[in-house]
């Protein structure tokens, strides 16, 4: 499997539009730059929501109102960041698919997904259930809160990993541990870092 | 200083000797005066626990900046919210009052919360920060950010909003998103600069 993906990030790296991209000192600035700032688009409104579910915000207006309302801005403020997100992953292939930051940051990714899908299907049982009685209730019912606090968690670690990405401390040009080696996917022998 | 200890004519006095005194500071030798008087603060700054532990860890450093683009999002979230609904684009069958009011509270914490991050970050690196001139674009942002929520949007929003010009709500709003995305921007230049 490692040797799986560091193939397709050596291929990836053979392009000359990914050197162009990691060369480029104002495209990838622009590129990371707009990739943090849609955080304040897409996890602004994901936690806007999370916080009207656990009752600390927006406790007068009606729960399914946060939920609906921002849903579209959010999704648009994440569109935004996946694309960005993949065009940085574009212009180091090697190094990225390599970090152990990258790669928990992906599985809490997933995580996240899987819990944003059913926070959505609790939210619409919650909804045919109870007739949208707890809608104006200061908190949301407790599985919705549950929903909420782990996607806000999930997302405190994901930008904590996105962020430690930059640092050099597990990279596979330092000779790491054989097990962090094996977690991070260095190859024996590889020529590109 | 409540936009009700004072009256309109006496608030505008105030504001155009305020724009007075900022560009006779700026085109005078009272900045460059100023500016080297801060450079021992700065030093300082370094020897402080937060600046020790921000030199020393680089983990707990890149963890606050993480936390810092946090409270970032929410005060975003929050902006964004606030001045959706001044220019009616969202929220506009909840009435004014309760928006502006719990985006504020959002607001007063994430700035708070933005404000701690940022001075343990800054005294980390508080020489190299003094030296980059878009750490004090950053610094004019975001008091020209304070300065706008506490003593023009936040009084001017506590009247009765729904009676106010709809193009005075549409100004504010355009002018908050305008100085939050330069504050937002010019702290990710930091990041590159230098």
């Amino acid at each position: 499997m490692n040797q799986l993906i560091y193939e397709f990030a050596t291929w990836l790296d053979t392009h000359s539009w990914s050197t162009q991209l990691h060369e480029s000192f104002y495209m990838y600035n622009l590129v990371e730059s707009t990739h943090v700032l849609a955080l304040m688009v897409s996890l602004g409104m994901l936690f806007l929501i999370d916080l009207r579910m656990l009752g600390l915000a927006f406790v007068d207006i009606p729960a399914t109102a946060i939920a609906h309302r921002l849903l579209l801005p959010m999704l648009i403020g994440f569109s935004v960041m996946i694309v960005t997100g993949l065009l940085l992953f574009y212009a180091i292939p090697v190094r990225t698919s390599q970090s152990l930051w990258f790669r928990i940051k992906v599985v809490l990714l997933i995580a996240a997904a899987v819990n944003a899908w059913l926070f959505h299907r609790r939210m619409q049982d919650a909804d045919s259930s109870a007739g949208g009685s707890w809608d104006l209730a200061v908190k949301a019912p407790r599985r919705l809160q549950i929903g909420a606090a782990l996607s806000l968690s999930f997302w405190v670690l994901i930008v904590i990993c996105g962020r430690l990405i930059a640092y050099d401390w597990f990279d596979c040009r330092g000779e790491p541990s054989t097990f962090v080696s094996t977690i991070t996917g260095c190859v024996a022998d590889q020529t590109q870092f | 200083m409540s936009s009700r200890m004072l009256p309109s004519y006496t608030r505008s006095v105030a504001v155009i000797a305020t724009i007075g005194l900022c560009l006779g500071f700026a085109f005078s030798n009272a900045r460059l005066d100023t500016y080297s008087a801060l450079l021992p603060l700065f030093e300082w700054m370094e020897t402080t626990p937060f600046g020790v532990i921000g030199k020393t860890w680089g983990a707990v450093f890149a963890t606050v900046q993480a936390v810092h683009l946090l409270a970032m999002a929410v005060l975003g979230g929050a902006i964004l919210v606030s001045d959706g609904r001044l220019l009616s684009v969202i929220f506009t069958d909840v009435p004014q009052r309760q928006v502006q009011d719990a985006c504020h509270r959002l607001f007063v914490w994430s700035l708070l919360l933005s404000i701690i991050t940022g001075v343990f970050m800054a005294c980390g690196v508080a020489i190299k920060v003094y030296y980059l001139n878009v750490f004090w674009y950053k610094m004019l942002a975001l008091t020209v950010g304070v300065v706008f929520v506490f003593f023009v949007r936040r009084p001017l929003l506590r009247h009765d909003i729904e009676n106010l010009n709809p193009w005075v709500l549409r100004m504010v709003a355009v002018a908050s998103l305008m100085i939050w995305f330069s504050v937002a921007a010019t702290g990710r230049w930091i990041g590159f600069s230098g």
